[in-house]
């Protein structure tokens, strides 16, 4: 290495020798031998190493110099405690890298405000109710979730938009959308699928967002009558239509429709739903559902009791929350079809903040945001705690030699800036390796979570969450490096110098209690984690009711190319029993909505007094058998049969119905022909009450469930084939078995419990990274001591016995004190929600403890296996 | 040989220049011509010249070359710079008025 300081120096070697060899010369003429003359010209001289200093501080690189100095120095000292500064860098390696990585998915999945102005100002409309608000909603589409004993839902009809648009207009701008559906496409002779979602022309006005190409939508676009229109994100348009310039104002067909591209988005807006994957925002009147004939969605358009609108708000600056949902009480229960029947069944309004965009994942585990920026700090602590211990433990030792550095003549400040540089180089290291950490995490991260391929992520390291980490675990690096030279400083030098071999008894120092609390902190984090994964392992293996292997589903949907009346009865009894019969195929049935998809029609059931809020769900005769729902009692309904009803276990039991009953739903007799077992329907999460209704042959689209006695996905050539020879027009959709389609539906649940998790591994390597460093600092600075005690009689068993005795005391301390943490954690836990109530089982915590026991032995045993391996006479004569 | 002297305090920088002013001079020859030039009274000593040639060098008031001295070796051998000669002629004047001021204490 070339440095400018380095060649000097030799260059003073060069000039210094002349000089002396110079001088020899002379002497060497009075008659002295070439060895004696360089000897005198040395003396006479004067000590050459101090000159040669005195030269370089003279130089203009003196100050670069000493830092290369302090940096030779600090790599020697860092290498004399080889155990310590690798934990260290490790420590700020994961500690930063692997917190950046994760806050940056966070960030992306659960906390970045949309790319849009003002986001603050955007609000989602809800609405809630204790019981269903019967008479005013026959039919919704979706999103329902229970606040306590409260239905909170997403849903609006058309005209209870219209209405509350118009009143707030001054106050807040409202827009609406629909759920997304998979269309199918084709541009340019090329044929694909893409998701669609249906929106109200003022949408992307309302977002304020800025067409990238070509225009995005407008009021006028909701006109009946409005030639169709598409709006494609960026995302889309470069993928799949190769970016192509002139995209805007050419025409792209979207189930068998003609639609022109009105414009691009800019390409920061990936959708209004955090990792959303919608490719096409199409406005409501012309979107393919609303023109389908007889399609429940266009019924809705004119029925105030169909509940189809998802409703979005951009309060005018100054308007507040709740000023809204003031404004909005009178338009919204004007627009209602009938007086609520009871207070209980009265909608009342909330306004939920969306500046993050809308997400289920908020209102299923209250607030992550919290929950993740709690284990951040919880990591972080234990991380600096780390680096605190591991340098507080090494200053002893440096407090010496800072001491006999001082005494021998070096300034405090120059004593200082050498601390400095130390804690700058063992953080530079860990920093640089912390990146390429993150880095390298974050892309793995993408590849590792369930279920990400459908989430559009691209994750790339996040600078604000890197510099964040970054800034506090390198403080505390300083800080703690800086210690010992700050000692000497005050303390003087004296008291430092006098020690020798100490015989130290464990003592209760800082060092220790850092120990003791990070393990107590790692309790509460692998706890933490284990409940998260547990309680998605429960949600995913739990017996959902029926039997969920060897079961194929995807969609139908003749209505898209043209079916309607008796071609599309004909359709579905042919489909149902084409499929049936197909080799390999046990059982094929047809459903209205498909399982497992979180969505689904809610009404209320009577019987006589009793009633009860149930999911409805419409199926073919055989769908039951093929979903793997037994009948307990009763039969299945014939085709077309209707007035009839099977009913969960569970239901009939809380309605008090049997076999025979007539019970009443949306103003309707149906008689009870069978009773199924209780199962899950729509989601793992709630527990549904069910009733199954048959299906209606003039549904524009189905969900076929077959029931396969070879693995399902073997099976989808030849269904492909039995379909095509229906129709070659009419696409499979959504291919899935029934185990993807569980764990489709738990995919922002998998994503937390798997942050959990790995926060919980993250601090139980940190926990054990700081145990070893601490100990085996500890064991090799007790050396002379051990052996003393050696050369005094003890035998190798009863030292090893000790050191791990000593370690093992802090790590037994420490998860004491974390089991306290966990027990408090978990109460607060449940009072925010967060986890059901008895979500914290002992054997969670006695899991936890042992996980960090076990790697708390580990990291204690290498010291102790070489304390005992010390020896006497040469750990004496080093003392 | 006569009694040596030790040099007063800072004076060290301004023979040095002085000497350099009379022709380049490497660091050994530029101590043999001070005590030659002071009589064999001024011993300066010979390892402490070479931080003040540094300090003066990185002044820029003497610049250095490696040249074959004389026994066939390179030596590094320093010049008196313009500068080098302007702060010579303040020294000087500086030291003479310094010089005569004792003086003049010590005759009053």
């Amino acid at each position: 290495m070339r440095v400018p300081w380095r060649r000097e120096e030799s260059e003073l070697d060069r000039e210094l020798r002349y000089h002396l060899e110079t001088m020899a010369d002379g002497f060497e003429r009075d008659g002295m031998t070439r060895a004696a003359a360089m000897r005198r010209a040395r003396r006479e001289f004067g000590g050459v190493e101090s000159i040669k200093d005195a030269c370089r501080d003279e130089h203009r690189w003196s100050w670069l110099a000493q830092i290369g100095q302090d940096l030779e120095f600090g790599w020697r000292m860092m290498r004399k405690t080889p155990s310590v500064s690798i934990a260290a860098v490790l420590t700020l390696a994961l500690g930063i890298g692997a917190t950046t990585a994760k806050l940056t998915l966070a960030d992306t999945l659960l906390w970045r405000t949309l790319p849009v102005p003002a986001p603050e100002q955007l609000s989602e409309i809800l609405w809630f109710s204790k019981d269903r608000p019967e008479g005013l909603n026959s039919g919704s589409s979706g999103s329902m979730f229970r606040d306590g004993t409260l239905r909170v839902a997403d849903f609006f009809s058309m005209a209870a938009y219209r209405n509350m648009r118009e009143t707030v207009k001054g106050k807040a701008r409202i827009a609406g959308h629909l759920y997304n559906q998979r269309v199918s496409i084709s541009y340019a002779g090329r044929v694909s699928v893409a998701e669609e979602r249906p929106v109200t022309g003022n949408f992307f006005t309302t977002l304020g967002l800025q067409p990238h190409q070509g225009r995005l939508l407008q009021d006028s676009d909701d006109a009946a009558g409005a030639a169709p229109v598409v709006v494609l994100t960026h995302r889309f348009w470069a993928s799949k239509l190769g970016g192509e310039r002139t995209a805007a104002g050419s025409a792209m067909r979207i189930n068998n429709r003609v639609y022109t591209i009105a414009g691009v988005l800019p390409p920061a807006f990936t959708g209004i739903i955090p990792g959303e994957a919608t490719d096409l925002y199409i406005p409501i009147p012309q979107s393919p559902r609303m023109l389908t004939a007889d399609s429940w969605y266009r019924e809705g358009e004119g029925d105030a009791r169909k509940w189809i609108i998802q409703l979005l708000a951009r309060r005018e600056p100054g308007v507040s929350e709740d000023e809204l949902r003031a404004a909005l009480a009178a338009p919204y229960a004007a627009s209602w079809a009938a007086r609520p029947k009871s207070a209980e069944a009265t909608p009342q309004l909330r306004i939920s903040e969306a500046s993050r965009g809308l997400g289920a994942m908020r209102r299923r585990f209250g607030d992550p945001v919290w929950t993740l920026l709690g284990l951040v700090t919880l990591v972080l602590l234990i991380a600096c705690a780390n680096i605190a211990n591991l340098l507080l433990a090494r200053s002893v030792e440096r407090e010496k030699e800072a001491a006999l550095r001082v005494s021998l003549g070096c300034e405090e400040l120059r004593l200082l800036r050498q601390f400095f540089t130390e804690s700058l180089l063992l953080a530079c290291i860990g920093g640089a390796l912390s990146v390429g950490v993150a880095a390298g995490l974050s892309a793995l991260m993408v590849t590792l979570i369930p279920g990400a391929e459908a989430l559009t992520l691209a994750p790339q390291t996040d600078p604000r969450a890197l510099a964040g980490t970054g800034v506090v675990t390198l403080a505390a690096a300083m800080v703690f490096g800086l210690y010992p030279a700050w000692r000497t400083a005050r303390a003087g030098v004296a008291p430092a110098l006098k020690e020798g071999i100490t015989l130290s008894r464990a003592r209760w120092t800082p060092a220790r209690m850092l120990v003791m609390a990070q393990m107590a902190l790692g309790v509460l984090l692998v706890t933490a984690a284990i409940v998260f994964t547990t309680r998605l392992n429960e949600l995913a293996g739990k017996d959902a009711g029926f039997e969920r292997q060897h079961v194929l589903l995807f969609d139908l949907r003749p209505g898209e190319v043209g079916y309607k009346g008796d071609r599309l009865q004909q359709f579905w009894a042919a489909a149902e029993e084409r499929l049936g019969a197909m080799s390999g195929v046990e059982k094929a049935g047809i459903a209205q909505t498909r399982p497992m998809l979180g969505g689904g029609h809610w009404d209320s059931v009577h019987n006589g007094d009793n009633r009860a809020e149930v999911a409805v769900h419409h199926g073919t005769p055989d769908f039951l058998a093929s979903l793997g729902v037994p009948l307990v009692a009763g039969r299945v309904a014939r085709p077309n049969e209707t007035g009839v009803i099977i009913l969960g276990q569970n239901l009939a039991r809380e309605l008090n119905a049997g076999l025979g009953s007539l019970v009443e739903m949306n103003k309707r007799k149906l008689t009870v022909i069978g009773i199924a077992k209780t199962a899950q329907y729509s989601s793992m999460e709630e527990e549904h009450r069910v009733v199954y209704l048959p299906f209606s042959s003039e549904q524009d689209s189905g969900t076929v469930l077959l029931r396969t006695a070879a693995p399902p996905l073997a099976l989808v050539g030849p269904v492909r084939e039995t379909v095509g020879a229906l129709d070659k027009s009419i696409p499979l959709v959504d291919i899935y078995t029934m185990e993807q389609q569980i764990s489709r539906t738990l995919q922002r649940e998998r994503l937390f419990a798997w942050l959990c998790g790995s926060f919980g591994v993250l601090a139980l390597v940190l926990c054990a990274v700081g145990l070893y460093g601490l100990l085996s600092h500890t064991t090799a600075r007790r050396t002379g001591e051990i052996g003393i005690r050696m050369a005094l009689g003890a035998t190798r068993g009863r030292v090893m016995q000790q050191v791990l005795a000593d370690g093992l005391r802090l790590a037994v301390a420490g998860l004491a004190l974390g089991t306290l943490l966990a027990f408090w954690a978990a109460r607060v836990a449940e009072s925010q929600k967060l986890l059901p109530e008895g979500q914290m089982p002992g054997w969670t915590l006695v899991a936890a403890i042992a996980v960090l026991g076990t790697s708390a032995v580990l990291a204690v045993a290498g010291p102790a296996l070489r304390a005992s391996s010390v020896d006497p006479i040469h750990a004496l004569r080093q003392g | 040989m006569g009694k040596k002297s030790d040099l007063v305090q800072g004076t060290l920088d301004l023979l040095v220049l002085k000497t350099l002013a009379l022709q380049p001079a490497h660091g050994y020859a530029i101590a043999q011509r001070i005590l030659a030039s002071s009589r064999q009274v001024l011993d300066v000593q010979q390892g402490s010249l070479y931080p003040a040639l540094h300090r003066l060098e990185r002044k820029g008031l003497v610049t250095s070359e490696w040249r074959e001295g004389e026994n066939g070796r390179m030596a590094k051998v320093y010049s008196l710079t313009k500068p080098g000669a302007r702060q010579l002629r303040e020294e000087m004047d500086e030291w003479s008025r310094y010089i005569a001021a004792i003086q003049w204490v010590l005759e009053a």
